[in-house]
């Protein structure tokens, strides 16, 4: 009796035990196979875009708002890597091609292209390749698919970084409300002008009041619709916050009573305002707009009300780009911190919800941001010479570009820009300010203030940029990539492409 | 001790097959299962939004409003408004024998003008009007980046000449800003 017992025994124990190797196999081998609620495949992506942030303007928020050895929220996603952003000339080939041409310092239509479709094309372009040709936008991609979609912004929702996702045009600055052959045509492209049937010649307004690629769209830019385009919306079932027949702008309000599935609310005309300008004067008009936060607080609550397919939301923090092109550094440090919350708000939703990616990066730096040591200058007036002579060296001892002692420019290199001196436009840097890590007398704009900050031009650069990412799949991230990786990491990701 | 029998080894081989396989056939099913809520790779060919059926298409230059009713007063160059109204200033508006000349002064962000359009329309001493012409700004991305050398260009001169066909019988002028991109 004893044999026989333990004989089952062991058929048993390997029965439990094959059966359990087997099921791991198969979960091993398809990860997307278990049931859902029980493992964490992405069935969200929350793409937030600072334009124009690079790293130094994230450094350089840390240290004003949290101290040196604080951080963001964006810092504390536990996936870091870079990304090059270079464009391409008009006409030049994919990366490889024997025609390749590439532009080394991207704009913003030429970046949110690279990642919406994962094409370089040439600055300008949106939702086209190099040589003209419509290429699909990942929002197309997953509203064709079924899931939700959502496209937030600070500018108008109009500008290049929103439109790569839900538009197709040879030229950024055809945004509406009337076409204009100057903004909408491109002979150097298309060889002649094109039928203004066709979409890439459509004012930008026009195609997103009509293809209904986003479900949700917050931002600016009311000014670029009309009457015609409020009858197309809602005809296509958004509920439209305020009235671009009346240019009416939406409000925070108007925002915080929305509950339909397709949204349409634009809250100023133009840009959005600075967080600056709505702390100062609470009591403006402007201070009626929804933040950025805010803004993506509902876009997810309303594209996750009651969904099982899953969204795709972009959002963008517009504004550093714009006020540093300005060079204005108090306002583009609190335009950091007002993005950071919204990466706040999606990290916190991420981690309840634990089928969601969230990616933050940029499109492109802006205008050479960077820290200075206190009490230094800006300009390339170092001393001393360089100390790159050594004879003695072959490795270092190459004959240096300038040979004399610099100096000092005291027009140019003293003024703090945010002090006393910030009408004089001479004093274009550094600005300064206070950190936490300052004694409470320390001010901003004082030559005391800890955190020195200078410009190297007014436009874009072409240093990578950085990315932070948080969810199932972001280990892709966490590497040295190119922008139009991006298309492919949250296309696999959302399972929109192969 | 236990001895394996050539009959209790078959058997055990036997019941690890069996389930190896059902636990294989059940952990795909729950796997397809799964995957109909899932999206599916998409033909890229019929993704991309390329038509827009309710939208006629574009005729022409656009055109504003009030340029029709202007009727400025003889000698004088009027404003008619636009959608842009609120992120520009005109200045210096003159009328310079047949052409009316000015500047067009931005108030809002700009880093780069990329797009302006001034539309100006001519009028008889009685106020009808007569014709219309624009001035035209167009950044052209390959052409040097001309305002990145210095500050941002928020001062866009222009000069609009009225049509040689009417030229001798102007007598006022009105301007309108129909187009304004910049960022």
């Amino acid at each position: 009796m004893r044999r026989p017992a333990r004989s089952t025994s062991v058929v048993l124990a390997l029965a439990v035990a094959s059966s359990v190797i087997g099921t791991l196999g198969v979960a091993n081998a398809e990860p997307r196979g278990s049931e859902k609620p029980k493992n964490n495949d992405i069935k969200n992506v929350i793409y937030l875009l600072g334009d124009g942030m690079g790293r130094t303007h994230v450094t350089a928020a840390r240290e004003r708002y949290y101290g040196a050895d604080g951080e963001l929220v964006m810092e504390s996603l536990p996936a870091v890597g870079q990304v090059s952003t270079y464009a391409v000339e008009p006409m030049s080939g994919q990366p490889g091609a024997a025609d390749f041409k590439p532009n080394y310092v991207t704009d913003s239509a030429s970046a949110a292209t690279a990642w919406s479709s994962g094409v370089k094309t040439y600055n300008a372009a949106l939702g086209v390749d190099a040589k003209g040709k419509v290429v699909p936008t990942l929002m197309e991609y997953a509203k064709k698919a079924g899931l939700r979609t959502g496209n937030v912004s600070t500018a108008e929702i109009t500008d290049a970084t929103p439109a790569g996702q839900m538009s197709h045009a040879l030229l950024r600055g055809c945004q509406g409300p009337t076409y204009s052959e100057a903004a909408c045509q491109n002979t150097e492209i298309t060889g002649s002008a094109l039928p203004t049937s066709d979409v890439r010649v459509t004012p930008i307004a026009d195609q997103i009041a009509r293809n209904g690629t986003a479900d949700v769209i917050l931002g600016g830019g009311l000014a670029r619709f009309d009457a015609e385009d409020e009858a197309a919306l809602k005809k296509n079932g958004y509920t439209v916050l305020g009235s671009p027949a009346s240019q009416t702008v939406a409000t925070r309000g108007d925002l915080a009573a929305a509950s339909s599935k397709k949204v349409f609310g634009l809250f100023n005309t133009g840009n959005l305002t600075i967080e600056k300008y709505k702390r100062e004067n609470p009591s403006s008009v402007q201070a009626e707009e929804p933040s950025v936060a805010e803004m993506t607080k509902k876009a997810i609550a309303l594209l996750s009300s009651g969904n099982k397919k899953g969204f795709y939301l972009q959002v963008e923090g517009a504004l550093i780009d714009k006020r540093s092109h300005a060079n204005d550094a108090a306002q583009t440090l609190e335009e950091m911190k007002a993005f950071d919350e919204a990466v706040r708000v999606a990290r916190d939703f991420a981690k309840k919800d634990g089928h969601t990616l969230v990616i933050v990066t940029a499109d492109h730096e802006c205008a050479g941001f960077n820290i200075i040591e206190q009490g230094t200058f800006t300009n390339a007036e170092a001393t001393v010479p360089p100390t790159n002579v050594d004879s003695g060296n072959t490795a270092n001892n190459s004959t240096p570009t300038r040979t004399a002692r610099g100096a000092k420019d005291p027009a140019r290199s003293t003024g703090i820009v945010n002090g006393a001196g910030s009408a004089d436009p001479n004093n274009f840097a550094p600005a300064t300010f206070r950190t936490p890590d300052d004694p409470a007398s320390v001010t901003d704009g004082s030559p005391e203030a800890s955190l020195w900050l200078s410009y190297l031009s007014g436009n874009h650069t072409g240093a990578d940029v950085p990315v932070f990412a948080y969810g199932k799949g972001s280990n892709k991230l966490a590497d040295s990539i190119d922008n139009t990786d991006l298309f492919d990491i949250v296309g696999r990701a959302l399972h929109l492409t192969k | 001790m236990t001895r394996i029998t050539p009959r209790l080894a078959a058997l055990v081989v036997a019941a690890v097959v069996v389930t190896v396989a059902v636990s294989w056939v059940v952990g795909s099913a729950l796997a397809s299962r799964s995957e109909e809520d899932r999206p599916v790779a998409l033909d890229p060919a019929e993704v991309a939004q390329t038509t827009l059926p309710d939208l006629a298409p574009a005729h022409g230059e656009p055109e504003l409003d009030g340029l029709a009713d202007a009727a400025p007063a003889a000698g004088a160059v009027g404003t008619v408004s636009g959608p842009f109204d609120d992120r520009y200033s005109f200045g210096r508006l003159r009328l310079d024998g047949a052409a009316v000349t000015g500047a067009v002064h931005i108030t809002s962000d700009v880093s780069d003008l990329l797009e302006l359009q001034v539309l100006a329309g001519f009028y008889d001493a009685r106020g009808r009007l007569l014709a219309t012409g624009r001035a035209t700004h167009h950044l052209d991305e390959d052409s040097g980046h001309e305002a990145h050398a210095g500050p941002p260009s928020e001062l866009e001169r222009f000069r609009i000449a009225a049509p040689r066909r009417i030229a001798d019988r102007v007598a006022s002028a009105a301007v309108g800003v129909p187009v304004l991109v910049n960022e």
